[in-house]
């Protein structure tokens, strides 16, 4: 099975910056192991030397500023952006060529900051866009697919508004939009599903519903990755945090081992804040 | 996912409650009275279906087009009622021209209009046609079957356009400049490979019946029309491989996120141009009787005019078959009524250019209206 034990694995206390207690061995089998990721665009370096272990049925924050990278992480996780250097590990096994294909086998379903709809298209092509159920010579089972797709709508995000699967996402609203990125997701997804800021667009109770069925995912067993800027949602469905910085991780620490107080520090201020925030200084 | 699926969210809802800090359950409640919505939603009687079937023509910018290609057809026909020596539009003369000119227009509009739903363009279409149309009569009035000019004629159409997508595609030039280019080049090879005058054919009685056949009232290019048109409606609008189509030229970012892969899709787009383009350069052929280089040109245009007149967003992502072939049949109608009537021609050209300006300006605001 795995060849990495989670209490061995490098990427856990790879950040010289993160709480000690970090380090403890954590329930659960790795999943999805990054390590050494660096990613530049032209001169900027976006991710640098970025490290993490996802493991099986954990919740996991993504956090930090605006630009700090967490999208092009993201984008990095499931395989749509190639990294320059860094390894990317499987359950404990390397992927030779990493892309959306052999995420998607893997059961690895994102939802994307820019939602990644067509808008010009309908809400259940949308959702089965490149998945369709089809007969044997590929002709698209429309009725079933509007089926199906009017069922996730109506189960796990609550959104006022939508009249039918068949409505152009075009014509939806930003929160309506997200609602069927997040529907997609959610249907497809088998081992780990990877928000992009989902909640940007929502209304509350929809973002109550969405943080909720991230933990009835937990107990299947399925893993996510939330990026959020809401450090109050992160710190009430999220088993461990991770604070991106300028491409760099600074923090990696698990529920119990910090605070919102830490958090925030982190996240506003970078190595600074949070230095100071654990020698015991209020945030500036 | 199980008909059970909102009934489980909604049970750990309230489980998890606590922790997530709800006041009660009105996310639960919320779900619950949702649930029945949407899966509800799809229309059981006729008149609902109907309704969602127009909705859907409207959305992809066919139903403007039939509105206005009815009113136009009732038009006619009363104008031919009321006046049928100068008008004479119901005839069996003039249905026969027509007959054989929209299916022409119409398999090309299809093709040209398909790639552009796919993101792209293909300028060298006329140049392609008219290659097409040379090596058809070239390789059947030098002794070969029917069967082998046809082939070839295919061959070469979806050759040309194929190295136009993997020019497009794997070398990241935009199309408009790419198929420029090959417009010119293929315009050339077709000198270099005829000289410039014109190859003439005697089709056999069989191919006429084919490719031309008489039926009376219509030509058997309408049959082609209508045969083309059925398949390549089910294969954009039914088929996995439209939805694809649309997605890629509708969002190509997106398309790829999902793990479609845009060049791969775009490329096949370019092949059923290159299909579409060969066919009608046969029809053309069996029913002329010669082709001469340079006949093909400007036809990129018209192709490309008729599947804006039918709705097809120039910029991807947005159209329908129906709406392709009522353009040319539109064009094509306006054109034979002004010449019907008397009109000098340089009225053709002229009201043809109102009536593809016109239709952008229908398709700009059906698309702002979506988002
Ligand atoms: N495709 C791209 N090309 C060039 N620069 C990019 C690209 N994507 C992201 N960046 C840059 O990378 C940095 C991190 O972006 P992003 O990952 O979106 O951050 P975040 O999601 O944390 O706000 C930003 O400075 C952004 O401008
Ligand atoms: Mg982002």
């Amino acid at each position: 099975m795995s060849a990495i034990a989670p209490s061995a694995e490098p990427a856990g206390n790879g950040a010289t910056t993160m709480s000690p207690t970090a380090t403890e061995a954590r329930t659960g089998e790795a999943l999805l192991e990054l390590s050494g990721i660096t990613k530049q665009y032209g001169p900027n370096t976006v991710l640098d030397d970025v490290s993490f272990t996802i493991h099986q049925g954990e919740v996991v924050g993504l956090l930090g500023d605006n630009g700090a990278g967490k999208s092009t992480l993201v984008k990095t996780m499931s395989g749509v952006v190639l990294a320059d250097e860094g390894e990317y590990l499987w359950r404990g096994e390397k992927l030779g060529t990493i892309n959306r294909q052999e995420t998607e086998k893997r059961g690895v379903e994102t939802i994307f900051q820019d939602s990644a709809l067509v808008p010009s298209m309908t809400i259940t092509r949308n959702i089965f866009m490149g998945r369709e159920i089809t007969n044997p010579i590929g002709l698209m089972k429309i009725k079933k697919m509007n089926e199906i797709a009017a069922q996730i709508l109506d189960s796990v995000v609550t959104i006022e508004g939508i009249k039918s699967p068949n409505q152009l996402v075009g014509s939806l609203s930003g929160g309506q939009q997200q609602a069927v990125a997040i529907a997609r997701a959610v249907h497809f997804k088998r081992s780990l599903l990877i928000l992009d800021e989902p909640t940007s667009a929502l209304a509350v109770r929809a973002t109550e519903a969405l943080l909720n069925y991230l933990l009835q995912l937990k107990k299947e067993g399925v893993s996510s990755v939330l990026v959020t800027h809401n450090l109050h949602h992160a710190f009430q469905v999220c088993d461990r945090h991770i604070v991106m910085n300028h491409g760099r991780k600074i923090l990696d620490v698990r529920r119990e081992d910090t605070s919102v107080e830490e958090l925030t520090a982190a996240v506003v201020e970078g190595p600074e804040g949070l230095r100071r925030h654990r020698e015991g200084k209020p945030l500036a | 996912m199980s008909e059970r699926s909102g009934q489980v969210t909604a049970e750990s809802t309230a489980a998890e409650a606590a922790i997530v800090a709800v006041e009660g359950d009105p996310a639960v409640d919320g779900t619950a009275v949702h649930k029945r919505n949407l899966a509800d939603s799809a229309p059981t009687s006729t008149t609902g279906r109907l309704t969602e079937r127009l909705r859907q023509m409207r959305g992809r910018g066919a139903m403007e087009i039939g509105v206005i290609f009815v009113l136009l057809q009732i038009g006619c026909i009363v104008y031919y009622l009321v006046d049928p020596q100068g008008f004479p539009y119901l005839e069996k003369a003039n249905f026969n021209v027509l007959s054989q000119s929209i299916p022409v227009l119409a398999i090309l509009a299809i093709g040209a209009g398909i790639l552009i739903i796919a993101g792209e363009f293909d300028l060298s279409l006329g140049a392609n046609f008219t290659f097409c149309a040379l090596v058809f009569t070239r390789w059947y009035s030098d002794g070969a079957s029917p069967w082998t000019a046809t082939g070839m004629a295919l061959i070469t159409g979806i050759s040309i356009a194929l190295l136009n997508g993997i020019l497009t595609t794997k070398a990241k030039i935009p199309s408009f400049i790419v198929t420029l280019g090959m417009m010119l080049f293929w315009e050339g090879a077709a000198l270099f490979y005829n000289g410039t005058t014109a190859t003439l054919m005697v089709p056999s009685e069989t191919m006429k019946a084919i490719f031309a056949g008489d039926l009376g009232f219509f030509r058997g290019q309408v049959i082609w029309l209508l045969v083309l048109g059925g398949l390549f409606w089910l294969m954009v609008h039914r088929h996995r491989l439209g939805n694809h189509i649309f997605a890629v030229g509708g969002n190509p970012a997106a398309a790829r996120a999902i793990s479609i892969n845009p060049a791969r899709v775009k490329i096949i787009a370019f092949c059923i141009l290159g299909l579409c383009v060969a066919i009608a350069a046969i029809l053309t052929a069996v029913r002329t009787g010669s082709v001469q280089p340079g006949s093909g040109r400007g036809l990129e245009l018209r192709a490309i005019a008729a599947a804006v007149v039918g709705g097809v967003s120039l910029s991807g992502g947005r159209g329908s078959v129906l709406g392709m072939v009522l353009g040319a049949a539109l064009i094509l109608t306006v054109q034979d009524i002004l010449l019907l009537g008397g009109a000098p021609g340089f009225y053709l050209d002229l009201f043809v250019g109102l009536i593809i300006v016109a239709a952008a300006f229908f398709n700009r605001m059906i698309e702002g209206k979506a988002e």
